[in-house]
């Protein structure tokens, strides 16, 4: 595997763990003070990880010029907040 | 609906989460009947209490296979095209669906999965480990103690079927499709089963949040009930990540393949 995959693959790892650890504090924090706001919040963040995740994966590709990935995972994305905008009108 | 201890909850998610990440499939294939049969509650609330735990198990536990070199990332990517339009359109349709169809789909699926899974149980992938072999564009290198290995990528129309599939099913059922795209990209593609199950885990966090938007936008989402599942879930899944690498895969398989077979004849069973 090239140096650049592995350096994605570390970036991507990162915004993962971010993504978990924040979410994660949020609903304990909701759980133990029975408060609706920061479950909410923790839920919506969880949601959102794996798009922070997609847009991280394809700004890496494009540094990478990967040009048929970079379309594939821009793909991903466009579904992705479709269905988030979708949600907001139902 | 009767108030379910929060401990019980974090335990469920915490126990799928760790059978989910193990497995590489979210492990919503247990916790939605966990919900419904034992806990009592609605199928459209676990349906979307599930959705939420196993994104939640699918990014944990994919931070420690990226670690590992396990995840093809391009493979996964590819896939998730035809992953998120299922999810979106099973997101969709779910809403039209009764309880009682629901519960059909559910237990009709996890029948014939655990059929499937059952008779490949002893079936093992053979990889190409020749230094002259390119994985191609798909395929990967994979690195098992002193041994590395190339394995290509076969049948991708295939793979994109079972990956829309899957993902149809994941937002019409909250699960992560795991259960279908593990053993199609395992059985029919070339792809080892750790890959298979790493990479699959990596999608179902995309997969799974093309439909939840649409849970959460419906308000289906209980608040309280969701947060203890997935609080639960995040260590259970990074303990069953960590587990995964020291399990033998066959038993494992046939575990699960006798636990699909009861939970979806049960299923079905309750919608007759």
């Amino acid at each position: 595997m090239s140096s650049h995959a592995r350096t994605l693959e570390r970036i991507v790892e990162v915004a993962l763990t971010a993504g978990v650890a924040v979410s994660g504090a949020l609903l304990v924090i909701g759980l133990l003070l029975g408060s609706t706001a920061p479950m909410w919040w923790g839920v919506l963040l969880l949601i959102a990880t794996p798009v922070l995740r997609v847009l991280v994966v394809t700004v890496g590709l494009a540094l990478d010029r990967d040009w048929l990935f970079v379309g594939v995972s821009l793909f991903v994305l466009s579904v992705l907040l479709s269905s988030a905008y979708v949600s907001g009108r139902l | 609906m009767i108030a379910i201890p929060t401990l019980i909850l974090i335990i469920s998610g915490g126990a799928t989460g760790l059978i989910g990440a193990m497995l590489g499939i979210g492990g919503g294939v247990f916790l939605v009947p966990l919900l419904t049969l034992v806990l009592g509650v609605p199928i459209r609330t676990a349906i979307a209490a599930s959705l939420i735990s196993v994104i939640a198990t699918a990014s944990a536990s994919s931070t420690i296979n990226l670690e590992r070199g396990l995840v093809n990332m391009r493979l996964g990517m590819t896939l998730e095209v035809a992953t998120t339009l299922g999810g979106l359109a099973g997101g969709l349709i779910a809403a039209a669906l009764s309880q009682r169809q629901l519960f059909l789909a559910f237990g009709a699926t996890l029948a014939v999965m655990g059929v499937v899974m059952a008779l490949r149980s002893g079936r093992r992938n053979v990889i190409a480990h020749d230094a002259g072999v390119q994985p191609g564009r798909l395929g990967g290198r994979l690195q098992e103690g002193d041994q590395a290995y190339v394995y290509r990528v076969k049948r991708v129309p295939l793979a994109l079927t079972a990956s829309l599939t899957a993902g149809a099913i994941s937002g019409l059922l909250g699960i992560g499709g795991g259960v279908i795209k593990v053993p199609v990209l395992n059985a029919f593609c070339g792809i080892p089963i750790r890959v298979a199950a790493a990479t699959s885990a990596f999608m179902i966090g995309v997969t799974g949040a093309a439909s939840a938007f649409l849970y959460f936008g419906r308000g289906d989402i209980a608040l309280h009930l969701t947060s203890a599942v997935a609080v639960g879930a995040l260590p259970g899944s990074l303990l069953g990540a960590r587990l995964s690498q020291r399990v033998e895969a066959r038993s494992l398989k046939i575990l699960m393949a006798v636990v699909l077979l009861l939970v979806g004849l049960r299923m079905a069973l309750q919608a007759l």
